[in-house]
């Protein structure tokens, strides 16, 4: 008898078998590895695309329209930078000019971004948005300077006329969001946030330079509108300093060209824009239901009385009714091109 | 002298080696037996988490561009918004119009009776994946809370609410018992 005749081959054909099933396996998992790679990148590159483009928005500057954007940095159309803008690190893109009419204002950005080993293209349209201003009570030009409060800020976000409105912040400002929360709570008891206010908004300065320029051409009335009964909304703009010793009310749009200094009480319903700084003298008090925009040299807003703002949609929206307010771009759609 | 005896392979040997090559056998085909299922199952279970892949690719492809309307033309984003079914409207060419036909009008059809989930495009259904056993959209508003669904589907004001969809999906891979499942919510690249 041969031993081993029939064990040999059997034991070869069994890692044959064996080393096929292996390889079959191996094979599989490095398929799967490698799809799971590339979803990966894929998806690393599409988050960087997103967050390119978000950057990339909230880098417009709030304004009316998009012209700025598509004259590019010289500010001048039919040159070789029409476009072109700043985009973070990572990320190429440029702006041009969206088919169809001309309003409402829009551009079309194409955007490219690399991440972990992925690229992603997209268009994006980019528009206004629907509200003006960002939802904000208090909108700075600066960060706020610390200890400028000595008196006291109420922030309320909640609608006075409509509860169930979405909220809005506090503040807004061209700083770290968590910067101006660190600052609101640092200011202790003086500044009082409501139940419905929202954390801090990072946001570039309010335009008051260009809205001086409209308030100006759209004939405002004065300081006259500011009454100690029930007002009538219009718009107004004070040439100067605008020194409030009595009690007065007023509604619309009031653009003080200068400090708004206040001794006695204002109650405003509408918008407030404040080219010079807000000062409230002890035992003075602002009371604004809509929102305050200040810019200012230097410190934007000093407070040693007292100050109130609220929400207030039907405020805003008369005031935008007066004069159109700037609004902040917003993405109106995209398309992924590969 | 003493005779020489032969040792011979006796009955009692061949019994034993016998047996021991049937054992050794045994667990060698059972070894590649269970090989080949392994193999089988690795398979089956990355072609369903390949095709539940797919099936949330094309969701969230579909539903990033949903609205795209560079002539502001007036693209509405949800043309429906059913549990089953879902349908994207785009003016992708930005020509101000929506071509029903093409990709610009794109439906994600649930059948779980059928067991699919398809891509509907024109005239074009697509199958995205086989063997569903759980499938639904669920639609978000600008606060991330769920709009209830009624079974006519979501009116047109409800629909203009949705800034998210989201898609619950579950296959059931053939020849294994655990499901494979995915949960992704897209939120509407559009801002209210």
């Amino acid at each position: 008898m041969r031993r081993g005749s029939t064990a040999l081959p059997a034991a070869l054909a069994a890692l044959a078998v064996s080393a096929t099933l292996g390889a079959a396996v191996a094979e599989l998992a490095r398929i799967e590895v490698v799809l799971a790679r590339d979803r990966r990148a894929a998806t690393a590159a599409l988050l960087a695309t997103d967050a390119c483009l978000a950057e990339a928005i909230a880098g417009i500057a709030p304004g009316w329209d998009l012209a700025a954007l598509l004259a590019g940095p010289d500010g001048r159309s039919g040159t070789p930078d029409d476009g072109s803008l700043a985009l973070p690190a990572g990320c190429i893109g440029g702006a041009s000019a969206a088919p169809g009419p001309a309003a409402p204002p829009r551009i079309l950005l194409r955007l490219e971004a690399s991440a972990g080993g992925g690229r992603r293209r997209l268009e994006a349209v980019i528009g206004r948005a629907t509200a003006p201003g960002p939802p904000a009570l208090l909108w700075l030009a600066a960060p706020p300077a610390w200890s400028a409060v000595a008196g006291t800020v109420t922030l309320d976000g909640a609608d006075v006329d409509d509860p169930t409105a979405a909220t809005w912040a506090g503040l807004a400002a061209p700083d770290d969001a968590a910067g101006l929360d660190d600052w609101l709570a640092g200011e202790g008891t003086h500044i009082r946030l409501g139940a419905g206010t929202g954390p801090a908004l990072t946001s570039a300065p309010p335009p008051v330079a260009a809205l001086a320029a409209r308030v100006r051409a759209a004939a405002p009335a004065g300081s006259e509108v500011l009454v100690p009964g029930t007002p009538s909304t219009a718009l107004a703009l004070v040439a100067g300093d605008l020194g409030v010793t009595g009690s007065l009310r007023g509604a619309g749009l009031l653009f003080v060209d200068g400090i708004l200094d206040i001794h006695g009480a204002l109650d405003f319903t509408g918008v407030v824009i404040v080219s010079g700084g807000v000062r409230v003298a002890a035992g003075g008090s602002l009371t604004v239901s809509g929102a305050l925009w200040v810019d200012a040299p230097g410190p934007e807003v000093v407070v040693d009385g007292s100050v109130v703002l609220r929400q207030s949609q039907g405020g805003i929206e008369a005031a935008d009714r007066l004069l159109p307010l700037p609004r902040r771009a917003a993405l109106l759609g995209l398309r992924d091109l590969g | 002298m003493r005779p020489h005896r032969t040792r011979a392979t006796g009955l009692v040997d061949l019994l034993v080696g016998t047996a021991l090559a049937a054992v050794s056998l045994a667990a060698l085909a059972a070894a590649v037996a269970s090989g080949g299922r392994l193999l089988l199952a690795a398979g089956a279970r990355g072609e369903a988490e390949d095709t539940v892949q797919l099936g949330v690719e094309a969701l969230t492809f579909d539903a990033r561009r949903a609205g795209y309307d560079p002539t502001a033309s007036g693209v509405v984003p949800v043309a429906e918004a059913r549990q089953d079914r879902v349908t994207f409207s785009a003016d992708l060419d930005g020509t101000g119009t929506v071509d029903a036909g093409s990709e610009e009008v794109t439906t994600h059809l649930c059948s779980v009776a059928t067991g699919r989930l398809s891509r509907i495009i024109g005239r074009q259904s697509m199958p995205l994946a086989e063997g569903v056993t759980a499938c639904g959209f669920n639609y978000l508003d600008g606060a991330g809370l769920p709009i209830a669904v009624p079974a006519s589907g979501l009116d047109a004001a409800a629909r203009a609410r949705v800034r998210a969809v989201a898609l619950d999906l579950e296959l059931q891979p053939p020849g294994l018992r655990g499901r494979t499942s995915r949960t992704i919510v897209v939120a509407l690249r559009r801002s209210p």
